[in-house]
């Protein structure tokens, strides 16, 4: 333990408080923050801010995707699941009509088609052997996972290569988005997909009880669902756009693999406008980096204020492997799939696109895979 | 694993520091979305506009 660390044998208090890294979260979300404050951005501000409220929710609700969804594969219970609809729900409120009415403002759509279910599906197997999605990634980073480190690494190559993939599986054809509120309305898109919410609760629920297991969802996971659905509307008003995280994975690889001398000039996804000019840009220019460090920082300083931070032993090296292949499977599935938990699933859901469902119901499949492969590794399946 | 830590969080830190000092940014933060034809989160084209 560092001299930096208060334990709570020495202080008698019952956090113990680890200054240096609580030090060092704070500082970097503030020199971020002021960074784009001095470039005139205060909505770039607020997506830092945001990010960091999200990572102390996720990290004091421990809300994991992962955990939940292999929980009910496994044993039938729900409570987690239901948790992760809750948040849609919230989100869902303001995107969805916000979306149809004010241009200013866009849902996640996705085009459907064979690349966004081959995506969801690796992904899926990919978030089993990592542990992780691709929030649980940062805030378990954040939160002094030296595993989650080598995920984190791994799926930001993984993400490299999907970006140069998706133009040959995006040629395997598909159809346009198809969005609730284009057939509907924006209330009526809006009830559309409550009420697909409330079926797919409803499936999940019925699915615990044949099993008898438990479906009611932990006080920590309302409330934390609760919390992280305000959070995503907040940083859906200010960014403009649903809440995503892997995108950022991917400007993040490309401008490390260019640093490098890799040469993208070639690469049809890196000429689509948005992405050519990201990889120029800086990296404060992107909405989904910007959330994704405030929620790194944000994880960090809920963990150094709780506990010492990153006082684990690393873990077996047949962990870090399964940490390792997973983060690859997941960047290269949640670029060929359009997202990942968040950007597909939550956000694409809450807008009422349809293909926030095809994605969990392949990424579900992928799952099954990624469970049974978990014990080669020295993964508890359940 | 603490020192690793403190190494990657500085790094990481420079790195981005770095990279916004010295390049370019587009004002507001955009996503790829909000450009013309855009279809997808990462900014991939429609089918039918293909």
């Amino acid at each position: 333990m560092s001299t930096a660390t208060l334990s709570a044998s020495d202080s008698g208090a019952a956090p113990s408080i680890d200054y240096l890294f609580l030090g060092a979260a704070l500082i970097a979300t503030a020199i971020l923050v002021a960074l784009v404050l001095l470039d005139g951005q205060p909505a770039s501000a607020a997506l830092i801010l945001g990010g960091f409220g999200l990572g102390v929710a996720f990290l004091k609700a421990e809300f994991s995707y992962t955990a939940s969804w292999r929980r009910f594969l496994t044993r039938g219970e729900a409570g987690g699941l239901i948790g992760g609809l809750i948040v849609i729900a919230i989100c869902a409120l303001a995107v969805v009509p916000v979306a149809a009415l004010n241009k200013n403002f866009g849902g996640a759509i996705a085009p459907l088609g064979p690349s966004l279910i081959i995506g969801a599906f690796v992904f899926g197997i990919g978030m089993q052997l990592a542990n992780g999605c691709g929030s649980g990634t940062l805030y378990t980073v954040g939160g002094g996972s030296g595993r989650m480190l080598i995920t984190l690494a791994f799926f930001i190559v993984g993400s490299v290569f999907g970006s140069l993939s998706l133009p040959s599986t995006f040629a395997l054809g598909g159809v346009d988005p198809v969005l609730a509120s284009d057939y509907l309305g924006p209330w009526g898109g809006l009830a559309a997909t409550l009420l697909s919410i409330a079926l797919a609760a409803g499936v999940m629920i019925a699915v615990a009880r044949k099993r008898g297991a438990n479906w009611q969802p932990s006080r920590a996971y309302i409330v934390g669902g609760i919390v992280i659905g305000a959070l995503c509307i907040g940083v859906f008003f200010a960014g403009g756009h649903p809440w995503s995280v892997t995108y950022g994975y991917t400007i993040w690889g490309a401008k490390i693999f260019a640093a490098l001398g890799f040469d993208f000039s070639n690469a049809g996804f890196w000429q689509w406008p948005g992405n050519k000019q990201a990889l120029t840009s800086s990296v404060l220019s992107d909405t989904s980096s910007l959330t994704d460090f405030g929620m790194i920082f944000g994880a960090m300083a809920a963990a150094a204020a709780a506990k010492p931070f990153a006082s684990a032993n690393w873990p077996p090296l047949k962990s870090l492997l399964a940490a390792a292949i997973g983060g690859l499977l997941c960047g290269w599935g949640a670029r060929i799939g359009f997202g990942c938990n968040i950007g597909a699933f939550v956000g694409g859901v809450a807008s009422g696109s349809l293909h926030g469902w095809v994605w969990f119901g392949a990424a579900l499949c992928g799952n099954l895979i990624g469970i049974r492969l978990r014990p080669a590794f020295g993964l508890s399946r359940e | 694993m603490r020192k690793t830590y403190m190494a990657v969080v500085l790094f990481a830190l420079v790195a981005i520091v770095g990279n916004h000092l010295t390049s370019p940014s587009s004002g507001r933060a955009v996503s790829p979305e909000d450009f013309a034809g855009a279809c997808a989160p990462c900014g991939a084209p429609c089918p039918s506009k293909k």
